[in-house]
């Protein structure tokens, strides 16, 4: 028997302009002892959630739904009768202001409010039980007669969390605990709250920003955009492996859960969520005519895991199944591919990496249809691979390693980039040529007549480079395979190429395999890791798992080898 | 289809060297030498016009032969008969030996197997006494000489073609330009014959004087066409003059033959030098 259990909770609010739907169709439940997390990114409605389970929403907001705790409705409660609810048995730590603790009160009268108020505490019983509370959360008592204006973040923190568990709440909601604190105490207040909930087992809901706590803090994970759940499961799993593009796109943003990575926000602001379709659809890389017009409901998954997408979530856009590539030499069969399974999701970068000779670039030519496999099936979008692929929009694109070898040093700058168009007859001659400049504008070349009319040969090998970019980009694609491509390029020039990758990217939603053999490289770009070598795949996982915690030996060694330097 | 990288003249002028510039002046001196022959001389280059073995003078401009040919129309006619055969077998053997080198690179497999063994037995095979014997053997014209000529050179520049064609495979933009769907004949065209074009240039330039001088020296051996009248005929007429070395008639019967061939076969190798290096644009540019 849960102890809290939601269903389908709608929260409005009525603002002076227009109203605001803050919360919709939310459905979870707890057990109790149980701990939840829920993220989102700022107005997703996680706060307006707290106050909707605390009951703390004023008249002017309409509230419908059902709150069922411990086998009573909550929202159907007169004031009174919720009270007794509130603050003993569920409590809130507030996010952490100035402005939330009472300014002409001292941390004595504040921490003792509600012990009065609840639990009628007189003179020396309520001393000792201030005295046992702030020892709990691990403040000085010389502090008792500090006012909130003279605490730093921290002890603030402590002294809200001492309010809360004032009455020993059966469940705590506890919004943003360490936002805004440094990181001595942020860990002092996480090592907290993971101690109080294992010591006072309250089950608890984990309101915060910070991936890193809430993966630490709580084994069940919801995400919120918009004001509805677009994706539940098990925080762990969730983490490793999202499967709605929004979790994607915070954990892509979250410096605090995998610290190397490159930082790249979500394009685009959340609109409201008013739309029709799915509100996420307008930022969504991967969103159809459907998306835009119904909106997805929570479905459930194998796995407990459930994902609110028309879509299904994530999309798989190319599958590899056993693909092989055998060469022969002096009668000896050298195995370059072996039999590789692997999948590129919408939107997404797979790292692959791996030493020279393991494959990487047979792979990558296999997907970019230069040379055939010997076995294996690969499919795009659900059908199988094959050469009008790389002939046409949404397709595949190759961008080689060797720039000068990829452009053809008699071509002009304009006809480089105009041959695919040509060859396939895309568009009309305005159309192309609105392209080609789009094109060189994003791989911040310049356009001129001048520039289109230069030589290739004249460009140095990172204007070549992102030449051999520009020429995939003309032509829209839905994956792009990039074999190593900075590997001949100063590190200045390396740097600029990845960051315009990298950005583009994030804003066109393309999906990418990015081959290299630079761990550095692979651990500031890639979503998902795959480490290959002599032609097979030996692990692939998150970017965060394979660099934290890498099962197979093989990269346990290459990981030794590479960042040697950081340990010493 | 123009062909992308096929510079103005006045560019490939300007990208000369001066000796570039002298063979190319050179060589079109002789190639006008060769067409207006029949405005430029006064006496008949066949028949008796003075008397036999005149020195250079005002009548006869390079002097006589010893039946009083007049030199000067025998070598503007004989400049014709050089300049047929060289052009004539250079443009054979070169577009000749292109395709089959192209065509073994690009097909691979057996047919290349086949056609390069083919072209090491032609390699392999001393080509002055072969031609000797064929050219003996098939009558001496003008036409079965250029076969003969043609016969043993396209295996150079077809060895050539075939190793640029195997390298330009490999190149990253041929394979792009296949992925994005262009036909065999998109590729032949667009990205191998440019590629292609200057190398071949150069090579039948190379043929070009390399003909010309067996040309000349079938002749002198008396192998030539008897009738074409070539410059290595007059070589060869001159030589057979018992004891012309004792006479002073070597001064101009035998040395202004063998001055324009010189010139004709130096002009060559200048120009086919530079062109080597203009073909390319990364070494014009010095990279």
């Amino acid at each position: 028997m849960p102890a809290l259990e939601v269903d389908s909770l709608h929260v409005k609010y009525h603002s002076a302009s227009q109203p605001v739907q803050a919360l919709a169709d939310i459905s979870f439940s707890l057990a109790p002892g149980e701990t939840l997390g829920i993220i989102g990114e700022s107005g997703s409605g996680k706060t307006t959630l707290a106050l909707g389970l605390m009951g703390l929403l004023d008249n002017k907001t309409s509230v419908a739904g059902k709150v069922i705790y411990d086998g009573s409705e909550l929202l159907s409660l007169d004031e009174t009768k919720r009270k007794a609810y509130r603050w003993k048995r569920i409590a809130m730590v507030f996010q952490n202001s100035l402005e939330i603790l009472n300014p002409v009160l001292n941390v004595q009268e504040q921490v003792g409010e509600p012990l009065v108020k609840h639990l009628g505490l007189k003179k020396l019983e309520l001393e000792n039980k201030i005295n046992e509370l702030l020892d709990l959360v691990g403040l000085e008592r010389d502090w008792k007669t500090a006012f909130p204006h003279q605490l730093s973040g921290g002890m603030r923190q402590r002294v809200l969390l001492a309010m809360a568990l004032a009455c020993r709440p059966e469940l705590l909601l506890v919004d943003e605990p360490t936002t805004s604190l440094d990181p001595i105490a942020r860990r002092e207040i996480i090592e907290l709250l993971e101690r109080l909930q294992k010591e006072y087992g309250f089950a608890m809901v984990l309101i915060s920003h910070d991936l890193a706590c809430v993966a630490r803090l709580t084994r069940h994970l919801l995400v919120l955009y918009g004001g509805r759940i677009v994706e539940a499961g098990k925080t762990e799993i969730l983490l490793e492996d999202p499967l709605h593009p929004y979790t994607r796109g915070l954990i892509n943003a979250s410096p605090n859960f995998f610290a190397f990575r490159d930082l790249w926000g979500i394009p685009g602001e959340p609109d409201g969520g008013n739309a029709a379709g799915c509100a996420f659809a307008p930022r969504c890389v991967q969103s159809l005519e459907q998306c835009r017009s119904e909106i997805p409901v929570l479905q459930l998954l194998s796995g407990g895991r459930k994902v609110a997408c028309s879509q299904g979530g994530i999309m798989t856009l190319l599958e590899v199944k056993g693909v092989s590539k055998a060469y022969r030499l002096h009668n000896k069969t050298i195995q370059a591919v072996n039999s590789i399974d692997l999948e590129i999701r919408h939107g997404e970068v797979l790292g692959l990496l791996g030493e020279t000779g393991s494959g990487k670039s047979t792979l990558a030519q296999i997907l970019g249809r230069i040379i055939k496999p010997s076995a294996g099936q690969i499919t795009f979008q659900g059908k199988p691979l094959n050469g009008e692929l790389t002939r046409r929009e949404k397709g595949v694109q190759l961008v080689m390693q060797d720039p000068f070898s990829s452009i053809s040093h008699r071509f002009k700058v304009g006809q480089t980039l105009r041959e695919p168009l040509e060859i396939n007859k895309v568009g009309s001659e305005q159309e192309r040529e609105r392209r080609i400049i789009e094109a060189l504008t994003r791989v911040q070349l310049p356009f001129d007549e001048l520039f289109l009319n230069r030589y290739c040969y004249e460009l140095s090998g990172g204007q070549r480079q992102r030449l051999a970019i520009a020429r995939a980009l003309v032509m829209k694609p839905a994956l792009l395979l990039a074999d190593e491509i900075t590997s001949m390029l100063d590190p200045s020039s390396q740097a600029n190429i990845l960051r315009l990758l990298k950005g583009l990217q994030n804003l066109e939603g393309f999906a990418m395999l990015f081959i290299t053999h630079s761990l550095d490289l692979a651990r500031k770009v890639a979503d998902r890791i795959m480490v290959m070598r002599h032609g097979s795949i030996l692990e692939q996982g998150s970017t965060q798992r394979i660099f934290t915690r890498p099962c197979c030996c093989y990269t346990k060694d290459l990981l030794a080898a590479a960042f040697e330097h950081e340990h010493n | 289809m123009s062909l992308p990288r096929l510079k103005s003249v006045k560019k490939i002028w300007q990208e000369m060297t001066n000796f570039g510039r002298i063979g190319l002046l050179i060589l079109l001196l002789l190639i006008f030498m060769a067409l207006a022959a029949s405005h430029l001389t006064w006496h008949p280059h066949n028949v008796s016009s003075g008397p036999p073995l005149a020195p250079p003078g005002k009548a006869h401009l390079l002097g006589t032969d010893e039946l009083g040919v007049d030199l000067w129309a025998q070598i503007c006619y004989g400049a014709r008969v050089s300049l047929i055969v060289g052009l004539g077998t250079a443009l054979m053997a070169g577009a000749g030996g292109g395709i089959v080198g192209t065509f073994a690179a690009y097909r691979g497999g057996v047919i290349d197997r086949l056609l390069m063994r083919l072209i090491d037995i032609m390699l392999v095979m001393p080509s002055l006494p072969v031609m000797i014997v064929l050219a003996a053997f098939m009558g001496s014209n003008i036409r079965n000489i250029i076969l003969v000529l043609v016969l043993f050179s396209w295996s150079h520049p077809a060895r050539i073609m075939r190793a640029q064609v195997l390298s330009l495979k490999e190149q990253g933009y041929i394979k792009m330009a296949r992925v994005y769907g262009g036909s065999d004949l998109y590729i032949i065209f667009r990205h191998l014959l440019p590629e292609l074009f200057p190398i071949v240039a150069v090579s039948m330039i190379r043929l070009a004087s390399m003909a010309i001088v067996a040309e000349s020296s079938l002749a002198f051996l008396g192998l030539g066409d008897p009738t074409s009248r070539s410059w290595g005929l007059i070589i060869n007429h001159a030589l057979n003059f018992s004891g012309i070395y004792f006479t002073p008639f070597w001064q101009w019967w035998l040395f202004y033959p063998w001055l324009f061939l010189t010139l004709l076969v130096i002009s060559l190798a200048f120009l086919g030098r530079d062109l080597e290096r203009i073909a390319d644009p990364r070494m014009a540019k010095g990279l």
